[in-house]
């Protein structure tokens, strides 16, 4: 899930120059702090996004997926293959006709509140996220197909949805989807939102908001998932979870021993974090949608599927992300990102620069004039492209990709014209199709996500609309239902081929790169850190202190 | 940074209301300071209400979560976000007179519980931060006023240097040098007298220079006065005449400075919060703008307008003290 959620503020972009700057002198000395893991053993992560609520039932943004893949179990895991596999659930069955799921769940695990999972908290957990008090944009968002849940006898659950939807199980293993006590559950909400209680390797100590998160092991904990590389309670006593919004500071931190790992790696620092034989670089792709730029189809100029494929044509991505993501992010050309099920490589190149090819589908639009400042012309009308941008909602590097786009665009004869303006502005010109350009991505962990973001269903929302694109096709939805209705995974492979295929014929996005996990950890202390598979989350369930070794 | 004129920065006393009877003054005070209260936080909420822009999207996880209908409508009416917006201003101002400020959009607890214990930090950093503005600026315009053109010159021209410094690259060259590369202090965080160091000195660099160009002229000014005279001719020595007589004169208008520079610190500390990771006001209030975390920002600007209101009046006292002139009773200088 996630596009750029506007909710944390950015400093200016002067600050990557200082950063850089900063950089140079730091790499005059080598790592400071002392090689022992930190008394008491305590790991101390450092997260570069404020957290919200810790219930990631709740709104429903990656820093909460990203404590909560710590804390929680879910009721199936998921594989790097993308393959589905028993957690808390140890096995389930699909009704013929794909809207019921009978779960069994374990009968052998207790929440950290002392309290026994049974197949209450699978009904408890799903009426939550569905409920709309709970404020859920995210897993609620999911779980639409949703009707409800009987509980049989203490180890069965029967879930009932209104449509056949084989990416159920997929969502299912997220952290955001992750079970928490429903005894908990039945407090107030903001009690909730400071102590959730899940059955995961750690239980949450103490939450102050904009400062830290403190967790302690479960020293009862039975439930790892089959990802894990051990069993039983967590290495590490205590992990003390940090929020520190600058990068430079984040990474100084890492630098001078202060803490033991951090996540969004800042892109200027990554040759030198190559260079030190302290640190250990994670970096892993994320399923899903990858960072776009989508067009929105319902207007001129790219209701003209001609001058969408001039624009795709124009920019030179490679270009622009060599130079300034330095080669730290990994191109994305179709609408799946590699590391999706289901993902095909045969829409990689489609849309590769040719300027040439740009021209003549321009000329073939009837964009045939130029201006006196070079832009091309139609019925006495410029080749305008408006693109609202929250710069404070992307990296600093992604601020001057689009920006690179925007003089590339221009040699074809396209005026990007990229309106800033804070998030709740640009969101709200976003629900209304008022632009002709909108940066995205899509984080999740199913090849559903192309339901999410180019199906008619997702064209209309009274929070977000997800199809930027505004592209309702028939046969596209057809597919992407079929997809739903069925969980042979030739059929699927087969249906979501298709659907790569419209997507990418129809230029709707022009694809930029992956979004990705970007760890660093001090690995003369600890290693083993690992990425949970579902959403490419930080894991420290088997991460072990390197004295103990 | 200010850009008004340091002239009309005279010693006069500050204000029209140190006139007249005590009760008089507090009762005029204390309209005032409710007036102020007032109109913060009113002028917040409907510049805040009329931007474009829906809270609901931040509400719910950011752009990229897709709420169901029924939660977009539980939320718009959780939060009233349904109703007309005089409505909600006058709930609002209603429930403020009974102290609730409400519960966080973004959060889901009440205000007072996120902003509660982040008051104190911003303050720490606020007040450390004036206290080494005014050490360094004090210790230049000691060091250098009237003490030759080399140094009178080289004092000048570090004022000018530090007041425009951003706090942005001061906070980030004062922690890759003194807690990356040198060790000496944390690096970030919340924990001690240790970890405030670098956050205040990032505020107080610029801040100084700043204090230190006003208090510089004035103390000019003052060393020109005919008292000075009179007392070097007593036999004062030159570094007695410097702070027993020129420098009460001298920071006067460093005081009116100061209590304009508290307000703007509190507001201003988001620059060192970030960078040095601490949490505090300043942060929430940023964070709040763009989430559009209504209660939590009209909370955060109730208390800087607070904030501002009590040091005014502490300068205000401070100012009898230092300057005679001001007290009825007081005898000249």
């Amino acid at each position: 899930m996630e596009t750029a959620s506007p909710s944390t503020s950015r400093p200016p972009r002067t600050l990557a120059l200082l950063a850089v700057a900063a950089g140079l002198v730091l790499t005059t000395s080598g790592c400071g702090g002392s090689a022992a893991a930190s008394e008491d053993d305590t790991f101390v992560f450092a997260t570069g996004k404020d957290i919200s609520c810790l219930d990631p039932h709740v709104n429903g943004d990656m820093p909460q997926a990203s404590i909560a893949a710590n804390y929680l179990d879910s009721l199936v895991s998921q594989d790097s293959e993308g393959a589905i596999h028993p957690w808390l659930a140890t096995d389930w069955s699909v009704s013929e006709d794909g809207l019921t799921y009978t779960f069994t769940v374990r009968d052998d695990v207790w929440f950290t509140d002392g309290t026994k999972l049974t197949a209450e908290a699978v009904k408890a957990n799903l009426d939550h996220m569905i409920d709309p008090d709970t404020q859920s944009g995210t897993a609620g968002g999911y779980l639409k197909p949703y009707v409800g849940t009987e509980v049989v006898d203490e180890t069965t659950a029967v879930v009932t949805l209104n449509r056949p939807y084989a990416a159920f199980l997929e969502v299912l293993a997220q952290p955001f989807l992750g079970i928490e006590s429903p005894e908990a559950l039945k407090r107030p909400q903001a009690e909730n939102c400071n102590s959730p209680v899940g059955t995961g390797p750690y239980r949450i100590v103490d939450y102050v908001p904009q400062s830290k998160v403190s967790l302690v092991r479960n020293e009862d904990y039975n439930s790892a998932p089959p990802f894990a590389q051990h069993e039983g309670p967590a290495h590490i006593e205590k992990i003390e979870w940090r929020i520190v919004p600058e990068d430079s500071t984040r990474y100084g931190l890492l630098r001078a021993g202060q803490v033991d790992a951090l996540d969004l790696m800042p892109s200027v620092h990554f040759d030198e974090a190559e260079a030190d034989p302290n640190v250990e670089l994670i970096l892993q792709d994320r399923p899903g949608n990858p960072t776009n730029l989508i067009l929105n189809t319902t207007r001129a100029p790219f209701d003209d599927v001609d001058v969408r494929k001039a624009f795709l044509r124009s920019a030179y991505v490679d270009a622009g992300i060599n130079s300034v993501y330095f080669g730290t992010v990994t191109r994305a050309g179709g609408p799946l990102s590699s590391t999706t099920g289901f993902y095909s490589p045969d829409f990689e190149h489609v849309y590769d620069p040719d300027p040439d090819e740009a021209a003549r589908l321009l000329d073939e639009a009837g964009w045939t004039g130029r201006d006196d400042e070079g832009y091309r012309v139609k019925d006495g009308r410029r080749l305008t492209v408006h693109f609202p941008y929250t710069p404070g909602a992307w990296p600093t590097a992604h601020q001057a990709l689009v920006t690179q786009i925007q003089a590339t665009a221009k040699k074809a004869g396209f005026e990007v014209l990229i309106e800033n303006g804070d998030g709740a502005t640009v969101s709200e010109l976003g629900n209304n199709f008022e632009y002709d350009l909108r940066a995205d991505y899509w984080n999740t962990n199913t090849a559903d996500v192309l339901r999410i973001v180019f199906s008619s269903e997702y064209t209309e929302s009274a929070g977000f609309v997800p199809n930027g694109s505004g592209f309702r096709n028939p046969e596209l939805d057809g597919i992407l239902n079929d997809a739903l209705a069925t969980d042979d995974p030739s059929e699927r492979e087969d249906l979501y081929y298709q659907a790569q295929q419209i997507v990418s014929d129809s230029a709707l996005q022009l694809p930029l790169y992956n979004q990705a996990s970007q760890v660093a950890l001090r690995s003369d202390r600890y290693g083993n850190l690992t990425l949970e598979p579902s959403l490419s989350l930080p894991y420290l369930y088997d991460v072990t202190a390197v004295d103990s070794e | 940074m200010s850009t008004q004129s340091l002239d009309s920065l005279s010693a006069a006393p500050r204000t029209t209301a140190t006139a007249g009877t005590a009760g008089k003054v507090i009762a005029k005070r204390a309209a005032g300071s409710l007036f102020v209260l007032w109109a913060a936080v009113t002028l917040t909420f409907f510049v805040l209400r009329l931007t474009p822009g829906d809270p609901i999207t931040a509400i719910l996880g950011g752009a990229g979560s897709s709420p169901s209908a029924e939660t977009v409508a539980a939320v718009r009416a959780e939060y009233g976000l349904d109703q007309p917006v005089l409505v909600q201003y006058l709930s609002y101002l209603g429930n403020l007179l009974t102290g609730d400020f409400g519960v966080s959009y973004i959060f889901k607890v009440p205000v007072l519980e996120i902003i509660g214990p982040q008051i104190l930090p911003t303050l720490q950093l606020a007040g450390l931060a004036l206290v080494f503005a005014w050490v360094i600026a004090l210790a230049f315009t000691l060091l250098t006023v009237g003490r030759g053109r080399v140094l009178d010159g080289a004092g000048r021209a570090v004022e000018v240097f530090f007041a425009s410094l951003p706090q942005f690259w001061v906070g980030i060259m004062l922690a890759v040098v003194f807690a990356v590369t040198l060790g000496w202090f944390p690096v970030a965080g919340n924990d001690g007298v240790r970890s405030l160091v670098l956050p205040a000195l990032s505020l107080a660099v610029p801040l100084a220079g700043f204090i230190a160009q006003v208090t510089r002229s004035s103390f000019e000014d003052a060393l020109a006065q005919p008292f000075v005279l009179s007392a070097r001719a007593r036999g004062l020595s030159d570094t007695a005449v410097r702070i027993t007589h020129a420098l009460r004169h001298a920071i006067l208008p460093g005081l009116t400075l100061s209590a304009w520079a508290v307000g703007s610190l509190v507001s201003s500390a988001v620059v060192a919060e970030i960078i040095f990771a601490r949490p505090g006001l300043g942060r929430s209030l940023v964070d709040a703008i763009v989430n559009r975390d209504l209660p939590i920002t009209l909370a955060v600007v109730f208390l800087i307008a607070a904030v501002y209101i009590l040091v005014n009046l502490v300068v205000d006292v401070l100012y009898r003290v230092v300057d005679p002139r001001t007290n009825p009773k007081g005898s000249a200088a």
